[in-house]
């Protein structure tokens, strides 16, 4: 799909559970100016917490980029969470509703894909993971 | 062939085989357009007086006559007239020719010429055109039928463009209004301290349920109201995807510490619930809106 | 910085009102303090007040579940009141529906809903 005029990419380095809350208060921040309904906000910036949470809780660190897409027809907001650690072995696992490796319910990543209107997943084992997702505004 | 015709978005190969195929499919050759042609001159010399018999036709009729604001509007269509008229016999029928007709038919429809008033009309035409056709060839009877013939059949495409127009701005026009209808703001009543009704009518499709969720949870919020009937009894059906964000939107109400009724489900809309993994156990439904109500009192007593 | 929520003593019930956003670790000190003032104050009742949360994702909706069956086990009952519209539209799309505890609309309807039980 052909993407215009990126403007203003944000960027949050992830480390502790503090990083978390302000890559989600930043996101929810592009997609009240971007004028995403109060519902999107609201699931940009739990999509946002859920995957930045992995960083903190499974891989040493890593970073949440987002920037908007505005093109001639849709205005969306892209979001890359991307992170150095042991990455994920069985990604169609870990797509599973109901798996969990750890502290999390299992609803991680399932969930946040239900949520977004483009979710993207690549990891290479021992390197570190990759999401990207997309969430369109309604017209 | 409604299809040949009105497919205007195919590509461009295609569509001059579908033209093609709509001339044979009025069995029009190019005999019938050479024979056509041979009218034009008289068409010329008489294109006048047809068109001006014809107005006073139609304005003897009131439907008619409403249709024209004032002389200057008339003449200005007389003139209309006449180009259509020598069209009709030059017999180009060419993929130009068939645009333009296409044309007329969507302005006829926008200024409320009804299919009635058009097909009369054209029929006044053929049958004036057919007398003098008859008159000029007096001693050649059979050439003279022929040429009526084969006017009759481009006579009958140039109608079947139009009319095909006219269903085409018709469906646009009621898609137009389906749009409308599922962007109607769904009224959320209070209708005592705590007690929400939701009514909805019309079209529920996803873009509607979308709004009604947020119209129903900010009603909560605003209302401070405990309990909402959903009443979807005027919603003829709904598809899984929308029976599956009702059943979000009740959800939601029970975190914001509100419950919900579903009233009114017609057979389609149950089957669409039981579909999706919806039994009457897991929610609160109601036959109808006094059941709905009943149960609202009772939930809100306990 | 930590956030540090207050938890407040209305006669039998303890009421904890969240004022801003809270970080993971914010939420786990949470469940400490309150579990450690059930016991301490003999509460017969929690209520969480989540009104000021416009994010409350898989974590925040398990450790509060987490609270409640904690709080449950001693004998008191705990409610979730003040989830904003677009918050529990999130919830439930995520597949975050909170069975287990009881939720109210504010502060108001969670006292009445705790008054309620004991009788």
């Amino acid at each position: 799909m052909k993407r215009a005029a990126i403007a203003e990419v944000q960027q949050v380095n992830v480390q502790h559970d503090g990083d978390v809350v302000l890559a989600r208060q930043m996101g929810r921040q592009m997609a009240m100016d971007l004028g995403f309904s109060k519902a999107d906000q609201a699931l940009i910036a739990t999509a946002i917490s859920e995957l930045a949470r992995n960083i903190v809780n499974y891989a040493t660190h890593g970073t949440v980029e987002m920037h908007p897409i505005t093109n001639s027809r849709d205005t969306g907001i892209h979001v890359v969470v991307s992170d150095v650690g042991p990455g994920i072995d069985d990604i169609e696992a870990a797509m599973a509703d109901g798996f969990s490796t750890g502290r999390s319910l299992g609803l991680g990543l399932p969930g946040t894909k239900r949520i977004v209107d483009e979710f993207d997943i690549q990891s290479t084992p021992g390197e570190g993971v990759t999401i990207t997702i997309v969430k369109w505004k309604l017209r | 062939m409604a299809k040949v015709i009105s497919s205007s978005h195919s590509n461009a190969a295609s569509e001059t085989q579908g033209y093609a195929d709509t001339l044979s499919w009025f069995d029009i050759t190019p005999s019938d357009r050479a024979r056509v042609r041979e009218l034009a001159p008289v068409a010329d010399r008489v294109g006048d007086e047809i068109i001006n018999d014809f107005y006073s036709h139609i304005l003897s009729f009131e439907e008619a006559a409403k249709q024209f604001a004032d002389d200057k509007q008339i003449s200005r269509v007389k003139q209309g007239q006449k180009r259509y008229f020598q069209e009709l016999v030059s017999a180009d029928l060419d993929e130009a020719y068939a645009e333009d007709r296409r044309r007329i038919g969507s302005i006829h429809e926008r200024a409320g010429i009804t299919p009635t008033l058009y097909i009369g009309s054209y029929a006044f035409y053929l049958q004036r055109l057919g007398h003098l056709v008859l008159d000029a060839m007096e001693d050649d009877p059979a050439k003279a039928f022929g040429l009526v013939l084969s006017l009759m059949k481009i006579a009958h495409f140039d109608m079947a463009l139009a009319l095909e127009t006219y269903v085409g701005a018709r469906e646009k026009t009621i898609e137009t209004q389906q749009r409308q209808m599922s962007e109607l703001p769904t009224p959320v009543l209070k209708l005592r301290d705590g007690l929400l009704l939701i009514p909805v009518v019309g079209t529920l499709d996803s873009y509607r349920a979308r709004s009604l969720t947020v119209q129903m949870l900010e009603g909560i919020r605003d209302y401070r109201a405990r309990a909402v009937v959903l009443d979807i009894t005027g919603v003829d059906s709904v598809d899984s995807a929308v029976a599956n964000h009702l059943i979000q939107t009740m959800t939601a109400a029970r975190l914001m510490g509100a419950k919900s009724i579903l009233t009114g489900i017609s057979a389609d809309v149950a089957q669409a619930l039981v579909k999706i993994g919806v039994d009457g156990e897991s929610m609160n439904t109601a036959g109808d809106l006094q059941q709905g109500m009943e149960l609202a009192d009772k939930l809100l007593s306990a | 910085m930590a956030v540090r929520v207050p938890i407040l003593r209305q006669g039998s019930h303890l009421i904890a009102s969240i004022q801003e956003e809270l970080t993971d670790s914010d939420i786990l000190n949470l469940q400490t303090r309150i579990l450690d003032e059930v016991v301490k104050r003999q509460a017969d009742g929690v209520i969480i007040d989540v009104g000021a949360l416009d994010v409350i994702d898989s974590f925040g909706t398990r450790t509060l579940a987490e609270i409640a069956a904690a709080v449950q086990l001693r004998g008191a009952k705990m409610v979730i009141v003040g989830i904003q519209p677009e918050v529990a539209l999130s919830m439930v799309l995520l597949g975050l529906t909170l069975d287990s505890v009881p939720t109210m609309l504010d502060l108001d309807a969670g006292i009445a809903e705790l008054k309620g039980s004991a009788q």
